[in-house]
């Protein structure tokens, strides 16, 4: 119980910190149609039931079904088989995409806000949330101020980590990343993830990311993003020291979506597989996020057990 | 062989005849009674009077803008709405929103105003402050695609540019039915099921532009004869279900894509439960085609329609042939030979914010050396757009193609890596100037690859310039 109200405070530490913060950069318009109204209107009148209880999984989320099923979807089912006392529910973060679904395939995905509401309305007096995220930047903030309004509807809440959190994450996920790519391992082939990158601090992930893996003789890796540093000159410069004639291009997120599609292998100006093809590299593009490794889904699994076990 | 004539015959007579109505000159479209005098009634029933063309005009309405630039009245324009952004100089005119604060306008002082009837009904109190205060307002929309040399007409009627909109338009009828009489002849037609919003998979109505971009291009429309969803709509009810139960008709699948519809892509298409059956799925032969190529009234319409040939009859429509002589090639050239070598959709940007958005690569439409009504342009931007073709900022800081440069063979080397996957093996033919090649790597590559023969002392000699023959074949090995 001591480590719950630890946990609970931290989480309203961190929201009250950032309701104050003026890097709460967002790439999307706040939605007014929510269902939570006003702004911190959530006041219910009575908890629900303690022990009902559910795992929000929230993820930014993407329009490609079918790599929605093998990624996110397959990291749900991951954490629906583990917990089996809790029920598992979706949350998406980007309106945009649950717009596009709802239009488009009439599928209905509930925001942060519009799950939260549902679940306090169904009696459930448990919560834990785990979030898909890579790290904790704009997408994990804002996912915690989505969630601070609600901090007193739930008789437990806590939020899980995202993907690279403690120094162990950052070696099991080095650790996963060149098992998932051994077969493109060669002393002549650099193996090149694109993450996304963000202005904000957490951008440093990429760079403790990338000294982790040489730290464990990864020494033909390279990680790179597409909005920050380290970027594709970095990039492209680190493989020219490594003397490669090849390089594997994957992206380092959840899903392979546009970014991956686009700006890592698309067929235009500037993409990452045109640049390194003009500078006479072989590139051989790996459409495949990861979210769907499964190292990958298992350390979500991990992080929703270390707040599911911090419950009691 | 007298059979081969008269089948030609034949075709061109029937072609004449289908198009004839379209190509006819306006009646009733108004008058210029002399120098000094313009009249005519709008599309709202207003009838506009004029002393003279006009010399300060705001746009409401991308198509008018693109129109208008057409005609050589670009200078006329003094701002435009934010979604007027073709050609790339319409993008930095000064902008108004009909949303907005009428006095904007009124503070600019426009003879007149263009707008659509669509933009007039959304904002009537807008446009009669405008009227007020004395501007001309003007709403034109070509309801159907056989009022087009009309609505044109009116156009060149306010600005005074009757001479070049004749020209334009019996140009714009000639590409048409070039392309039609092409793909008459053509056996195997291929049928197209167009998608006209992802939404409900609806299609286009019978008789609306894409609809007739279809039937000019020589193809099928799976969906012939849709009514429209309301009167005067564009677009018609499909579905799902239908187009799936006919998959093994539709040859190939064009979503249209811009501000009607986001547009399905190659892979949101091919992810839809069933669609896997559909035989241009199956067949790699989805397209996106930008609505402002198909369903605006404007003179680009003629590339929409070339596109859609394109899709459907790609050796036809990108036969190279003519490239195959030994004269030098120039970059215009060599754009022109590589875009249809590799059957490549022409690139045009499907967002109204692409000029607000910066950028390290090439910007649309803004080379120096390349204007958008030369015949190259659509070629020369999307071999840009790719990567495959390089080019160069000046010391002015302003971009240059340099079209009339002539391809080197180290240039050429370049674009063959980039298009195609060319793997270096492990023994090197040893090339003697491999030291002055800048892309060593590359050349080395296609060397070993058989893509580039040495000369008999061993060197690649990377500067010596080509003729379009010896660009044609090293494009080859590309789809190799």
């Amino acid at each position: 119980m001591k480590k719950l109200k630890v946990l609970l405070a931290m989480v309203l530490a961190l929201a009250i910190c950032l309701a104050f913060c003026a890097c709460a950069k967002t790439t999307e318009q706040p939605q007014s149609d929510d269902i939570s109204g006003e702004e911190n209107s959530a006041q219910p009148t009575a908890l629900g039931d303690p022990e009902k209880k559910a795992i929000l999984v929230v993820s930014f989320g993407t329009s490609y079904n079918e790599t929605r099923a093998v990624t996110i979807e397959a990291i749900e089912n991951a954490i629906t088989a583990e917990f089996t006392d809790f029920d598992v529910r979706r949350a998406f973060t980007s309106q945009i995409i649950i717009d596009k679904l709802a239009s488009r395939d009439g599928l209905e995905i509930d925001n942060v806000a519009q799950a939260l509401e549902r679940l306090i309305s169904e009696g459930y007096g448990t919560l834990v949330v785990q979030p898909t995220h890579i790290m904790n930047g704009y997408e994990y903030d804002e996912m915690l101020e989505n969630i601070e309004p609600y901090k007193d509807s739930f008789v437990n809440l806590a939020v899980g980590q995202p993907l690279l959190s403690s120094d162990d994450d950052y070696t099991a996920v080095a650790e996963m990343l060149a098992a998932e790519t051994a077969e493109y391992d060669a002393d002549n082939s650099a193996v090149v993830f694109m993450g996304h990158g963000t202005e904000h601090a957490a951008n440093s992930s990429y760079a403790q990311l990338q000294q982790k893996l040489l730290d464990l003789g990864y020494d033909n890796y390279v990680i790179g993003t597409v909005e920050a540093a380290p970027s594709l000159e970095d990039v492209m410069e680190k493989c020219e020291e490594l003397g490669v004639s090849k390089v594997v291009l994957l992206p380092f997120m959840i899903v392979a979506g546009d970014h991956a599609n686009n700006d890592m292998a698309g067929d235009e100006e500037g993409s990452w597989k045109t640049e390194f093809k003009a500078a006479g590299y072989e590139v051989e593009c790996v459409l495949r996020g990861v979210g769907e490794y499964e190292a990958a889904q298992k350390l979500f699994v991990e992080h929703t057990r270390e707040v599911v076990e911090s419950l009691g | 062989m007298k059979r081969k004539i008269l089948v030609l015959l034949l075709a061109a007579i029937m072609t004449l005849s289908i198009f004839s109505a379209c190509g006819a000159k306006p009646e009733g479209s108004g008058t210029a009674q002399n120098d000094a005098e313009i009249s005519f009634v709008d599309d709202d029933g207003n009838q506009i009077s004029l002393d003279a063309p006009a010399e300060r005009i705001i746009s409401f309405y991308s198509a008018h803008t693109e129109n208008l630039y057409s005609l050589g009245a670009g200078d006329k324009l003094i701002g435009g709405h934010t979604t007027c952004v073709y050609p790339a100089e319409a993008a930095e005119k000064a902008i108004y929103d009909y949303k907005g604060d009428p006095e904007y306008v009124i503070a600019a002082q426009p003879d007149v105003v263009v707008i659509r009837p669509h933009i007039a009904r959304s904002t009537p109190e807008y446009f009669e402050t405008l009227k007020n205060a004395g501007i001309i307002v003007v709403s034109l929309y070509p309801e159907s695609f056989d009022d087009f040399p009309q609505y044109i007409e009116k156009l060149a009627l306010l600005t005074g540019t009757q001479e070049r909109a004749d020209e334009l338009l019996e140009k714009f009828y000639e590409d048409l039915n070039a392309i039609h009489e092409l793909t008459s002849l053509v056996d195997d037609k291929q049928t197209v099921f167009f998608e006209a919003t992802e939404q409900n998979i609806r299609t286009v109505a019978e008789g609306s532009m894409p609809d007739r971009a279809i039937e000019y291009a020589g193809g099928i429309n799976l969906a012939e004869g849709a009514k429209p969803m309301t009167e005067g709509s564009s677009i018609a009810e499909f579905g799902e279900e239908r187009v799936l139960a006919r998959g093994d008709e539709i040859d190939v699948y064009v979503s249209q894509r811009g501000a009607m519809n986001s547009g399905g892509n190659l892979i949101s298409i091919g992810e839809r439960p069933g669609f896997d059956t559909v035989k241009a799925v199956e067949d790699g032969r989805v397209f996106l085609i930008n609505e402002k190529l198909i369903s605006s009234p404007t003179f680009r319409y003629y590339k929409g329609v070339n596109e859609l040939a394109r899709y459907m009859y790609p050796e036809l429509l990108d036969d190279t042939s003519v490239f195959d002589i030994d004269e030098p090639a120039t970059r215009r050239q060599f754009a022109s030979m590589v875009v249809r070598t590799l059957h490549i959709p022409v690139y045009v940007p499907s967002s109204s914010k692409y000029y607000r958005e910066e950028r390290d690569t090439h910007t649309y439409g803004m080379f120096e050396d390349v204007h958008w009504q030369e015949e190259d342009f659509d070629y020369i931007e999307t071999a840009v757009y790719t990567g495959y073709l390089s080019w160069r900022k000046g010391e002015d800081g302003l971009e240059y193609f340099d079209p009339d440069t002539i391809v080197t063979r180290e240039e050429l080397a370049k674009t063959v890596f980039i298009a195609g996957d060319f793997s270096s093996g492990e023994a090197h033919k040893a090339i003697a100037d491999l030291d002055s090649c800048e892309n060593a790597r590359i050349v080395q590559t296609l060397v070993d690859c058989g893509v580039f023969e040495l000369t008999a002392d061993g060197c690649f000699e990377p500067q010596r310039e080509l003729s379009c023959r010896e660009v044609l074949s090293a494009l080859a090995f590309i789809n190799k």
